[in-house]
């Protein structure tokens, strides 16, 4: 099992580096900012939280992230 | 020569026809004031000036060239500020320019002194912050500041001083009156306070057309009368004052003196006192602006 | 061209400080990692499931994954990267004639047709890097795990998909030359595939169908060649020029 384990590395450490970035950046941009284009702050945080790990920021970004 | 000349320029959009034969000109170094109410007109004009419009009728010539509704080469020499400037928050206001520069060819050295020049002017030289957190008054010193970038012939500012507060009109005026130095600005407005304080020429615009369109000096010239207003402590002695002055009109309460000479005022002083009238309030009202430009409009 | 150079710039900058280019290069490094990690879990999830499916009396045999299990995850996976592109930049055009942010500059000289094409070569290069750099780690895993060189024509089919992925960008601009809106724009592309996708149907035309660019199964299998790309590859590259072509009257006639 340890060797399995072993084998898997080399895809899970960059993938849940990307997608923990990609989660900390949503999560920091939602506290930093009071208004979303669409929805509010306790949608934008379930949705980003619990959407299957890259998918709830990137929807985030889409649809809830003011345009500067 | 004139910087612009607009002729007979009208523009529907479907059955509303917004102008209707607006024709003036601006000669150089003058600052000129476009005066009009909220939808007379004033932004249509400046944008078929600009090209942003595709006019039904008449020719507009900047600096002798023809505009051509698109891509329209007078642009070169115009500097434009819009009614609500619109830029983008991510960047600070001496990028901003940059970009402005370089779009109009100037080489980088160049832009580099026109910005922090023009920053001066407008008091943004130490703000060093993104566009996206500036306020009203700051949008609208960078707007001018744009404006101005390619030293352009022709300044158009649309209402540049209407959201603003008393200093931070003020402040604009002071850098209107500074710019107009280097180039001739068309500024529309309905504030005439701003007018009479800066404009050299004026243009009323009511309906669609030019009302009318002349030098300050002219406007200075209709002014001459005065009238008298007096307000009574009484209403019943209304009829009294009336019967002995037949040219005093009755308007909101008030009566009105028109024409009114320093005789007539110390005659009609003369009579309240002999016949011990009360009064709460008498005026000499010069005419101003405001009453030619309503006389104008025919209100 | 100095108004293109200097627009060009621009959108570089904006994407890069609104976050754009960041996130949406985060999107292909994940589904570039994706394709080769869900190709290595398939056996795992069938060992899992394998009890309950031989209680159904369902047998599995031994699954044995290469390359190619990875490559074709590639192909199920590009369109959801590309849509999320696709969303991104629908209103890139749009945003900007609403908002009026481009009549300072357009009063100043700027052509209409330099911000038509900056806009679009800035979309053109976020989306050939993000491609290639999902190309490049899936194919540095599927080599790592298997082996490449039981796959063909990798380099070729994923050229197709950067044509197809330059149609649905001339889409964008096109769209924009006329719509009031990104969702505007985006339906009209939504519209644009499900027409290609309705006529797919019809098999006579399905090889000359820019759809066609994104089978690339076969192509991996040795069961087309690249020839049997040729006439959707150039009709494809086509319809993107006139696309480009139509949008620069159309946006100079635009009311900004």
């Amino acid at each position: 099992m340890n060797t399995e384990i072993r084998e898997y590395l080399p895809l899970l450490i960059p993938l849940v580096i990307v997608q923990f970035s990609l989660l900390g950046y949503s999560l920091f941009h939602i506290f930093r900012h009071k208004s979303y284009k669409h929805g509010n702050r306790a949608i934008w945080l379930v949705v980003v939280l619990v959407g299957m790990n890259f998918i709830g920021p990137i929807l985030y970004f889409i649809f809830g992230r003011e345009e500067e | 020569m004139n910087v612009l000349e607009v002729r007979e320029v009208s523009k529907s959009f479907g059955s509303k026809k917004v102008l209707g034969g607006v024709s003036f000109s601006v000669p150089e170094n003058c600052v000129f004031g476009f005066i009009g109410r909220n939808g007379a007109g004033k932004t249509t004009t400046m944008r078929a000036v600009l090209g942003l419009l595709e006019t039904d009728g008449g020719e507009i010539d900047v600096c002798g060239q023809r505009v051509s509704y698109g891509n329209t080469p007078t642009n070169g020499c115009i500097g434009y500020l819009p009614d609500v400037p619109e830029f983008y928050g991510y960047m600070n206001a001496r990028e901003y320019l940059a970009l402005c520069g370089r779009i109009t060819g100037m080489d980088s050295g160049d832009v580099r002194k026109r910005s922090s020049e023009l920053l001066e002017l407008v008091g943004l030289d130490k703000e060093n912050h993104r566009i996206k957190g500036y306020s009203r008054g700051m949008k609208q010193r960078l707007g001018i500041a744009q404006a101005l970038i390619n030293r352009p012939k022709l300044l158009i500012l649309d209402e540049p001083t209407s959201a603003l507060d008393p200093v931070g009109r003020k402040e604009i005026l002071d850098i209107i009156s500074a710019a107009k130095e280097q180039t001739s600005v068309i500024f529309s407005t309905h504030i005439l306070s701003d007018v009479e304080r800066i404009c050299s020429r004026v243009a009323f615009l009511e309906g669609g057309r030019t009302a009318f369109e002349g030098g300050i000096d002219e406007i200075r010239a209709m002014k001459g009368d005065t009238a008298l207003e007096l307000s009574l402590a009484r209403s019943s002695d209304t009829d009294r004052v009336k019967a002995a002055f037949p040219a005093a009109e009755l308007i909101d309460g008030k009566l009105v003196f028109p024409k009114a000479s320093d005789r007539d005022c110390s005659e009609l002083m003369a009579f309240l006192a002999a016949q011990n009238i009360p009064i709460t309030r008498l005026e000499r009202h010069e005419s101003d602006l405001e009453d030619i430009f309503m006389e104008v409009i025919g209100k | 061209m100095k108004g293109f150079i200097a627009f060009f710039e621009k959108e570089v900058r904006e994407l890069v400080r609104t976050k754009r280019l960041l996130i949406l290069l985060a999107v292909f490094v994940i589904v570039g990692i994706m394709d080769p990690a869900v190709a290595k879990l398939t056996p795992k999830l069938f060992e899992l499931m394998a009890d309950d499916l031989s209680e159904q009396g369902i047998v599995l045999g031994e699954v044995k994954v290469t390359a190619l299990d990875s490559w074709t995850q590639f192909v199920k996976n590009m369109p959801m990267a590309l849509i999320v592109l696709l969303i991104m930049f629908g209103g890139i055009y749009t945003s900007e004639y609403t908002k009026g942010t481009l009549i300072p500059l357009l009063t100043k000289g700027l052509s209409r047709s330099s911000v038509v094409l900056s806009k679009l070569a800035a979309m053109l290069l976020t989306w050939s890097a993000g491609l290639w750099l999902c190309y490049g780690i899936t194919y540095f895993y599927s080599d790592w795990y298997w082996d490449n060189s039981a796959v063909n024509r990798l380099g070729f089919a994923c050229f197709c998909w950067w044509l197809f992925g330059v149609l649905m960008i001339c889409c964008i601009v096109f769209f924009s030359s006329f719509s009031g809106s990104g969702a505007q724009v985006l339906l009209g592309c939504g519209a644009v595939y499900f027409a290609m996708t309705m006529a797919g149907m019809y098999s006579k035309a399905k090889e000359y169908l820019p759809t066609r660019l994104c089978d690339s199964v076969p192509l991996y299998k040795g069961e087309l060649v690249p020839s049997d790309y040729t006439a959707a590859a150039v009709i494809t590259a086509a319809i993107s020029a006139v696309l480009v072509l139509a949008a620069l009257p159309l946006t100079h006639r635009r009311q900004v």
